[in-house]
């Protein structure tokens, strides 16, 4: 017999009364494992990631309506114009936050941390909109409302948003 | 004579968490199948129109699914089209679906939708999948999920009105409640508060119990005119006519930050509610409507969804939610179907799911223990992402 190298199981299942399917009732299943790898440009907002590497936390500003985007946006949705880059300061105010005790494990940076942790919406100080990002902090600290601060990280990061994440205000 | 859609027949599998049997096509056929006992049409040869609605080609492991679907079912050659909107998907089908009938494009158009969600996709790589659809290097590649922004949502809900667990568990028990009085359910159970308070936490405030559940299924609903319908449909006289008579949509940004300081509701839900109720004429949607299935994709989601929909004021929804208003026997019983946390959610056929219980609740076809005495006009409430894209459909019985 040939080996069907990806078989996870081959089984018959119970057939019903008066069954429709009965001849349909050996079922195979298969683990098949199916890999994507893309050359992923960050495109307009890359000045962000670039300028992480250099302790910098920028947004952008629309002059026209005076919004201030953090999360960048090259193109004000409100004007229809394009911004300019702005630096903020990097502190903030906690503003709501949820405790995940699972990991979706989205690339290694998000594999490798630790649950659970902090999932956190921070109003930027002269910013318009939340930046969601990691809250490291002691969760029993953790109030809505509560200062913080961008911190910059040392260690090697897959995704560039890693450079970052928040902790409490000194 | 009016174009505007009557429900014409429905169909729809069980939905599982696990269907070793069946690949997504051969879902569909059982949804057709039963269709076809729904309506005693002997096959689909007479339908003018195909409208598909799955979310992911991913979780499905097929590109152009509507063209192997429309074969499977034996809808070739007539036209077809695919329609995608996160978890709103079917519903936003339907309502496309709504707008070919009216446009005098088809008098017949069958919206056929499926997904295998369950057990066959690897809890990682399902949780991957649907970071895929938060905004990519800002939410998912931080660690974001969905139950992590719905969370966030409703803690501040809880600060902002007094809202608690204890409320929004109600909920959790409730829908899994009334999935035991549907046979199509997929995880019926008879819990308490305590259970839910007791479950392990998953993305806190919410806890596995207050989570909907990832499915395997399809359902299909035949919308066409009253006209065609009774000229094609043998059973359509044996039922009360039910209009697809408003639909509205609405729509707001992906990430929960941007919409600061809105961060409790959600908008597009509040205007797509706003459309469909100046549709139909509702002033007073908790008075004059009877039934409705609202996306209860975490417990907390239902408060929010019964003051955005104008059911109870703002910051309301969990005291009324725990005072059994929206129960079985209260005033406005919604998730009688069990909802996405008892009936379960193939997120295609999800909203057509929805459609069919509002449509079973009308004609009185409803398990009994379940039925709503005299209703006469039903709601769906379906959403992708954090209501990113919103759809409310509003279903009339009219004899
Ligand atoms: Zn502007």
């Amino acid at each position: 017999m040939p080996d069907v190298t990806a078989r996870k199981d081959v089984q018959t299942l119970p057939t019903v009364e008066g069954d429709l399917w009965a001849e349909f009732r050996q079922v195979e299943r298969l683990t098949l494992s199916l890999t994507q790898t893309y050359t992923h440009t960050l495109g307009k907002y890359s000045r962000f990631f670039i300028e992480l590497e250099n302790r910098r936390f920028m947004a952008t500003h629309c002059e026209t309506c005076d919004q201030v985007y953090a999360p960048p946006r090259p193109l004000c949705p409100q004007c229809l114009k394009p911004t300019v880059w702005l630096e903020l300061s990097g502190t903030g105010t906690l503003k709501t936050f949820s405790v995940l005790h699972f990991s979706p494990g989205s690339n290694a940076d998000v594999r490798s941390l630790a649950t659970p942790y902090i999932f956190a919406y921070v109003l930027l100080d002269g910013a318009s909109t939340l930046f969601p990002h990691l809250l490291r902090a002691p969760l029993e600290q953790v109030k809505s409302g509560m200062r913080v601060q961008v911190a910059y990280g040392d260690s090697p990061v897959e995704h560039p948003i890693h450079l970052m994440y928040f902790v409490p205000a000194e | 004579m009016t174009r505007l859609p009557v429900i014409a027949g429905v169909g729809m599998t069980r939905f599982a968490a696990d269907r070793p049997d069946c690949n997504p096509r051969d879902l569909l056929a059982e949804a057709v199948l039963a269709l076809l006992a729904d309506t005693g049409m002997p096959d689909l040869k007479s339908v003018q129109h195909g409208l598909c609605s799955y979310e992911s080609d991913h979780f499905n492991r097929q590109m152009t699914l509507a063209a192997i679907l429309h074969d499977q079912i034996g809808l070739l050659p007539t036209p077809t089209v695919r329609v995608e909107g996160g978890g709103a998907t079917g519903a936003l089908a339907l309502r496309t679906a709504w707008a070919y009938v009216q446009s005098g494009l088809c008098d017949s158009i069958l919206v056929y939708g499926c997904e295998t969600n369950g057990r066959g996709v690897s809890s990682q790589t399902a949780n991957q999948l649907f970071a895929l659809s938060a905004d990519f290097d800002w939410e998912m590649m931080i660690g974001g999920t969905y139950t992590g922004f719905y969370a966030a949502m409703m803690r501040a809900h809880m600060e902002q009105y007094g809202t608690t667990p204890e409320q929004f568990a109600h909920v959790a028990v409730r829908n899994r409640r009334n999935a035991g009085f549907n046979p199509l359910a997929q995880k019926p159970m008879d819990i308490t508060i305590e259970d839910v308070l007791a479950s392990r936490p998953v993305a806190e405030p919410y806890r596995l119990l207050d989570c909907s559940l990832l499915s395997d299924g399809a359902a299909v609903i035949l919308l066409a005119t009253e006209e065609w319908a009774r000229t094609n449909i043998p059973r359509f006289h044996n039922r009360p006519p039910v209009y697809f008579s408003a639909t509205g949509c609405g729509t707001d940004t992906m990430r929960l930050g941007d919409r600061y300081p809105h961060i409790t509701h959600f908008r597009a839900k509040r205007a797509a509610a706003q459309q469909a109720y100046q549709m139909a004429s509702i002033t007073d949607p908790l008075d004059q409507i009877d039934v409705a299935e609202l996306y209860d994709s975490y417990s907390g989601v239902e408060i929010q969804a019964v003051e955005d929909l104008g059911f109870v004021p703002e910051g309301t929804g969990g005291v009324n939610v725990a005072s059994g208003l929206f129960d079985l026997g209260g005033q406005l019983p919604v998730n009688t179907s069990g909802g996405l946390l008892g009936r379960g959610a193939p997120v295609g056929a999800t909203g057509i799911a929805q459609a069919i219980e509002i449509a079973l609740q009308l004609w009185g076809e409803a398990d009994p223990r379940r039925q709503v005495a005299g209703a006469r006009r039903g709601l769906t409430d379906t959403h992708a992402g954090i209501a990113t894209i919103s759809v409310v459909n509003i279903f009339e019985r009219r004899d």
